[in-house]
């Protein structure tokens, strides 16, 4: 039996749900019924509720609330890689950065099923979950986020993750490294370990390792900070090391590829890690940020290419080898956009309109999609990057002269000043994502 | 030769707010509604769903077009002091763009009554 056959049922339950608010609100009556008649304008599934599916799902039925729009995610609630450093740093608690579906189910008419989407058939255009249904769509759209490559650093897999933790998803591994954070001997050494691009988040091991200093400097006074980085740049360079220069002086030490900084070798056990040239670091806090890969259910659809990502086709974000799949954040190949939530939530934009459009077969509107990234290097003191892209000769390109980052020796009136933003980015996004009240 | 053409509008808008007549009605004429909900939708990321949220990122909907057409022109051309990354993202617009854009947000209602179907009125 597939869900799909069922669908007056979930008509019903929308109309429930429909009619308590209408009772309050008469304009309210176009949104479900609209699809009772049989008139509904196709059913798009939306796999993954982060920054970029949970958006998609809004931005849909915001455009067309005819389409019927299920959203799958196992989680009830979601908790956001933005602001987990700050809980990390002892900044912010975990059910301040926790996310539900309320405003998608109750305002949008989303349906949102929590299960794990656990196999795709492009051909027939169904989705099979755990629960052992099925969903058919006439429109897919993946958000799937990443998954670890295991093993792809010698001796790192997921049991040595229980040990040194990678709290690149947000959620329990970030817990465990607070919690390890707060259990470490004053003179500890917190080292990180970097990855090499392309990764989640490219400036979010340097303001990890930026709060984590902050709360070492507050508690335990006499502990350090390394990175041990495979590369030799990264994002928001030059502002992240003038603000530790300014707020931690030595505290925090970065290794970079031509240094030896590169790791190939993890001992989770010993909480040891190997470079390149053979140098042993001993942790009391080990943190490594693995190699990444799209998220599973992308290769089972067969969107990966050998890079383990996903290619899109730049204009509107539909998988260049299976129709009607579209994939967007970081799963997705869109440099020079960076993988952020952010641009997760721009790109699931894209792909509304273009969906919406493409179910009544009109072109899509022009893509647009801009990126803004704060970092924080310490509670007050902010740092950004932003950037506006377009198609230009059939990919996707920065607007010349648009985007950058923020000015170098800035007055602390300005940081301060970003710090707030950061807070204020963090807030909308999320309000425009999920709903969440602020 | 751009910054004089917009220059060159100021008097216009002025005129045309002063006849009653709607600025962005004019500005928008170039782009779809489709288009412009589009390229508005990414505001939303720093200023919530349709400009709406309060806090220290300043709310968009609702204010006059003139001002937001004012000011981001001005966030464009570096004419601000106080830009932190507005300046930044305004580069990626053209001025037909940002003055569509000022239209959108001005014609919002501030106020979200937080029932469903409340948000669509805007997009249509």
């Amino acid at each position: 039996m597939t869900q799909h056959s069922s669908r007056p049922g979930l008509n019903r339950r929308q109309l429930i749900k429909g009619l308590g608010a209408a009772s309050l609100l008469p304009l309210v009556g176009g949104i479900t019924p609209f699809a009772i008649g049989g008139q509904h304008a196709g059913q798009v599934v939306v796999i993954g509720g982060g920054f970029g599916g949970a958006t998609a799902a809004k931005y849909l039925k915001r455009t067309n609330p005819a389409i019927e729009v299920i959203l799958v995610e196992p989680a009830e609630a979601f908790y956001t890689c933005p602001f987990s450093n700050l809980h990390l740093g002892g900044l912010r608690s975990m059910h301040d950065i926790a996310h539900g579906y309320d405003e998608l189910q109750d305002r949008y008419g989303v349906r949102v099923i929590h299960a794990m989407a656990e196999d795709i058939d492009a051909a027939t255009r169904t989705v099979r979950l755990s629960t052992g249904s099925e969903l058919e769509y006439d429109r897919l759209v993946l958000s799937p986020g990443i998954d670890i490559r295991w093993n792809a650093l010698e001796g790192y897999d997921e049991k040595a993750a229980e040990k040194a933790p990678h709290a690149w998803k947000a959620g329990p591994q970030t817990e465990l490294l607070r919690s390890q954070l707060e259990a470490m001997e004053d003179g500890g050494t917190f080292v990180m370990v970097a990855p090499a691009n392309p990764f989640r988040c490219p400036p979010g091991p340097y303001e990890r390792a930026s709060l984590v200093a902050n709360y070492l400097a507050q508690y335990k006074p006499k502990s350090k900070v390394l990175i041990l980085d495979a590369k030799d740049n990264f994002s928001k360079q030059g502002l992240f090391m003038e603000g530790w220069e300014r707020l931690y002086g030595d505290r925090i030490e970065w290794v970079g590829l031509s240094g030896d900084g590169r790791v190939t070798r993890v001992d989770a056990d010993r909480l040891e890690v190997e470079t390149e040239f053979g140098t042993v670091h001993q942790a009391d806090v080990l943190n490594v940020i693995p190699p990444q890969k799209a998220g599973w259910i992308a290769e089972r659809a067969g969107v990966t290419d050998d890079s383990g990502w996903v290619p899109v086709k730049p204009d509107t974000f539909e998988s260049q080898q299976a129709e009607h799949i579209y994939v967007i954040g970081d799963a997705s190949v869109a440099a020079p956009m960076p993988k952020s939530g952010f641009c997760a939530n721009a790109q699931a934009k894209v792909v509304a309109a273009a969906i919406a459009a493409s179910l009544e077969s009109r072109p899509a509107p022009e893509a647009y999609w801009t990126n803004t990234c704060y970092s924080l290097v310490g509670p007050k003191y902010g740092i950004s990057v932003a950037g506006v892209y377009r198609v230009r000769d059939g990919v996707i390109a920065e607007v010349e002269g648009s985007g950058g980052v923020s000015p170098a020796n800035a007055p602390e009136t300005t940081r301060a000043l970003e710090a707030e933003y950061a807070v204020g980015w963090y807030n909308a996004i999320c309000q425009d994502t999920w709903g969440t009240p602020v | 030769m751009k910054r004089f053409i917009r220059l060159a509008g100021m008097p216009l808008l002025g005129l045309l707010l002063f006849t009653g007549v709607a600025s962005p009605g004019l500005a928008e004429e170039s782009f779809s509604s489709e288009q412009v909900n589009l390229m508005a939708s990414a505001c939303a990321n720093c200023h919530g769903t349709d400009g709406r949220l309060v806090g220290s990122v300043p709310t968009l909907a609702g204010r006059p077009a003139a001002v937001l057409e004012a000011r981001l022109l001005a966030f464009k051309h570096n004419e601000t002091t106080d830009a932190t990354i507005m300046d930044r993202i305004a580069k990626g617009f053209t001025d037909e763009e940002l003055t569509a854009l000022a239209g959108h947000f001005a014609a919002i209602d501030p106020v979200d009554d937080d029932a469903p179907g409340s948000e669509q009125e805007p997009q249509q």
